[in-house]
């Protein structure tokens, strides 16, 4: 079983998860964008375009203009969970090292980047709960919410929590084995896991996550791309010499003959 | 659930070349149609995919607001096509149904994408609030399209198509009444100004095509002679051609197949006068069909697309205008400033003609809907189209006392005056841009 949780499954939720996101991006860029949708004022210059997409991917600017207190949950949220995710990569590769480059001695290192793991933490537990909150708080929103919603929300806190315990209660999770444990997964050359059911549960969500990804609206990551690409396209200019590429629309979505009597 | 409009007879949309499919078929059909078009537009399948039911868009559709009817709430609008897309379509929906959101087709589902998708303005608004640009204007039109294949429609849109059919002009008007009418918007103007301003019609071998909406040969001739007087003082060789007498493109609001079918008449006839510029009219949806859709439907052509304010607000300078003494406003159509960039034209244009321009808030590409947009004009849907005109009456009213207030598309200019009145205002002269232009400009020896 431990060898399952272990050194198996790690590399069946990162397969499923490359592959689904790959997979769930390739059937968007696959259709065909028959008559443009550009979202006016549209931004010209390639760093017009540029600024517009990081404005929204990085600040969420249509939710600020809409509903600021959702705004700052939400964005919270989101750049709370991207600290943690570097913090990982980050603290895990230098064992908490990684302020030595800024002058500080392994110590204060390690000790600021503690501080820094905790404090994102909490922050992304505080906001996916004030956001699960809010989900049953408002009526719209509730009445629009499906299970899978909650779920979603629930899973994250479940990988939140568990990672919290480890740095909150005196269990005592040795950073030096999780990095050899995760340099074995990464070189496909798989140890056993740490045995510290906190760790292994922790761990076991993660790849749970993963996992479930690709299924859920979580691909949101990816759709705001390619959505929000959509709308800052430049509209078409006329005359216009190139032919869209509408074959498929065409042959899909058949003309009716009618028309005017001449 | 009953539909809130007249839905066309069976042999009405035979009449069109869209027959009815048999009930015991409609599933089958409407799937078919879904699967087609998700796989023909990825602006459907990013949209139906990626919403996170965050409930941001439900403050900013003036349909909701209006209503407070849940499915006009936006993210649920597009989620009566989303259950069934994600049931019949996705992996997950299939295994896992109702937990994903998923839900069977049902008995109810056609009448309710009936009901619904017919409150939604195609505004856009959503698209501007929604963090990832979920537009449900793109789902509405998908809906509509899949409901008229399988001959379902409200009978003012198959009306529509008929008289497109007969005349090239949704109000039905045939050619020799058009050369009446613009012989006599020529009179006024003669009696006016005392020149020989010519409103042609057909005429061959013309530099810039102009398509009007049908609604400016009657209800709106203000709007036509405020053109006819720019293009005179102008000097240019132009012409209204009596196939498209209609910037409107009506199958956009109900079958895109027949938005391509009208699209490329509009080829047709810039081709065969030989203009070089066809000028789109006082129209908010025509104005996107034209500029955004010609070149998926009928390129490549050879011609240039400007918009009327557009080309008006380019030679603005030349203009010999006076000021009205108005206090006036203008009522952004969400085309215009949401699916068009004629924004800041019709503003220069105004503040040009009238001495006290003001803005409404809020405006531009976060503007209000009129409630009429997307062709739901119809008279037995009154009562919803005066609760989806509620946030632009308010509006309005919040401006105080106005003289004059500029809506510059035809169903605007059909909607707003009856929703003002309806909140008591009917003190307040309305139109379009160009019929200030038409009046403010000083022409002939007076
Ligand atoms: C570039 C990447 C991303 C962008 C731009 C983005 C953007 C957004 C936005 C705008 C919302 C709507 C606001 C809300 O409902 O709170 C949202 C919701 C959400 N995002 Fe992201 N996101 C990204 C990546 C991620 C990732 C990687 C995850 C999870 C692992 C995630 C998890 C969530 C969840 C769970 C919600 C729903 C919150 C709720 O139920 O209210 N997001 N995201
Ligand atoms: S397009 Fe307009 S009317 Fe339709 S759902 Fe969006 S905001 Fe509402
Ligand atoms: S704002 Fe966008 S993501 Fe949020 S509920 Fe509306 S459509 Fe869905």
């Amino acid at each position: 079983m431990l060898y399952f949780v272990g050194q198996i499954f790690p590399y069946i939720a990162a397969a499923v998860f490359l592959v689904g996101m790959i997979w769930r991006v390739w059937t968007w860029l696959n259709v065909p964008v028959p008559f443009g949708l550009t979202l006016s004022p549209a931004p010209r210059t390639l760093t017009g375009k540029a600024a517009a997409f990081g404005r929204e991917l990085a600040l969420f600017r249509s939710l600020w203009s809409g509903d600021r207190g959702l705004w700052l949950a939400a964005w919270l949220m989101h750049v709370s969970l991207f600290m943690v995710i570097g913090g990982h990569i980050v603290g895990i590769s230098t064992l908490g090292n990684e302020f030595t480059a800024i002058g500080l001695t392994s110590e204060q290192s390690q000790r600021v980047s503690g501080i820094m793991a905790v404090a994102s933490g909490l922050l992304l537990f505080f906001t996916l709960t004030v956001l699960l909150y809010r989900r049953t708080a408002i009526p719209e929103v509730k009445r629009l919410s499906d299970p899978a919603d909650y779920f979603d929300l629930m899973l994250i806190l479940a990988v939140v929590v568990s990672g919290l315990h480890m740095r909150l209660t005196s269990i005592e999770v040795d950073i030096a084995a999780v990095r050899a444990y995760m340099g074995g997964i990464l070189s496909f050359q798989p140890v056993p896991i740490p045995n510290e059911w906190i760790f292994i549960s922790h761990f076991f969500l993660v790849n749970l996550l993963l996992l479930y990804f690709p299924f859920s609206k979580l691909v949101h990551l990816a759709g705001s791309m390619v959505n929000q690409a959509m709308l800052i396209a430049s509209p078409p200019v006329y005359p216009s010499s190139m032919k869209v590429d509408s074959s498929r629309v065409q042959s899909n979505v058949q003309i009716w003959r009618g028309g005017s009597q001449q | 659930m009953k539909p809130p409009m007249h839905v066309a007879k069976e042999n009405e949309v035979a009449s069109i070349g869209l027959p009815r499919v048999p009930k015991q078929d409609e599933q089958t059909a409407v799937l078919k149609k879904l699967d087609d078009l998700r796989s023909s537009m990825r602006s459907l399948m990013v949209m139906l995919e990626n919403c996170t039911k965050c409930g941001n868009c439900a403050k900013q559709c003036h349909s909701y607001l209006g209503t407070e009817d849940y499915h006009n709430f936006p993210a649920a609008r597009a989620d009566l096509m989303r259950r069934i897309y994600k049931r019949y379509f996705t992996w997950t929906g299939r295994t896992f149904g109702r937990f994903f959101g998923a839900d069977d087709f049902d008995a109810d589902t056609l009448s309710k994408w009936l009901t619904y998708f017919y409150q939604c303005n195609e505004c856009r608004r959503c698209a501007k609030f929604c963090p990832f640009g979920i537009d449900t204007a793109e789902v509405t039109i998908a809906a509509r399209h899949i409901l008229s294949e399988i001959g379902i429609m409200p009978k003012f849109m198959q009306g529509i198509a008929v008289n497109m059919n007969k005349t090239g002009n949704n109000m039905g008007i045939p050619q020799p009444a058009i050369v009446d009418c613009a012989e006599f918007m020529e009179d006024e103007m003669r009696e006016e100004t005392g020149l020989d301003i010519k409103i042609p019609i057909d005429k061959p071998n013309s530099d810039i095509l102009y398509i009007p909406s049908s609604a400016d040969f009657f209800t709106n001739v203000d709007t036509m002679i405020g053109a006819a007087k720019l293009f005179h003082y102008l000097g240019v060789n132009w012409t209204i051609p009596s196939t498209v007498l209609e910037a409107a493109n009506f199958g956009l609001l109900f079958n895109l197949n027949v938005m391509r079918e009208h699209n490329q008449r509009l080829k047709a006839a810039a081709t065969a006068v030989g203009a070089k510029l066809v000028i789109q009219g006082e129209c908010g949806h025509g104005w996107r069909a034209a500029k955004a859709y010609t070149d998926g439907c009928s390129a490549p052509v050879s011609f240039e697309i400007v918009h009327i304010l557009d080309y008006c607000d380019q030679h603005l300078g030349k203009l010999p205008l006076k000021k009205l003494p108005l206090r006036a406003t203008l009522h952004d159509p969400c085309n215009y400033a949401r699916a068009g960039e004629i924004v800041e034209q019709p503003r220069r244009i105004m503040r040009a003609c009238v001495e006290n321009f003001v803005e409404m808030t809020p405006n531009r590409d976060e503007n209000f809907c009129c409630g009429g947009g997307s062709g739901i004009l119809m008279d037995e849907m009154m009562e919803i189209r005066m609760k989806l005109g509620k946030k632009k009456a308010e509006q309005v009213i919040a401006l105080g006392k106005l003289d004059y207030l500029a809506m510059p598309c035809s169903i605007c200019k059909a909607q707003i005056p009856v929703v003002m009145k309806y909140y008591g205002v009917d003190d307040l002269m309305m139109g379009g841009v160009m019929d200030l232009v038409g009046k403010a400009m000083i022409l002939g020896e007076a």
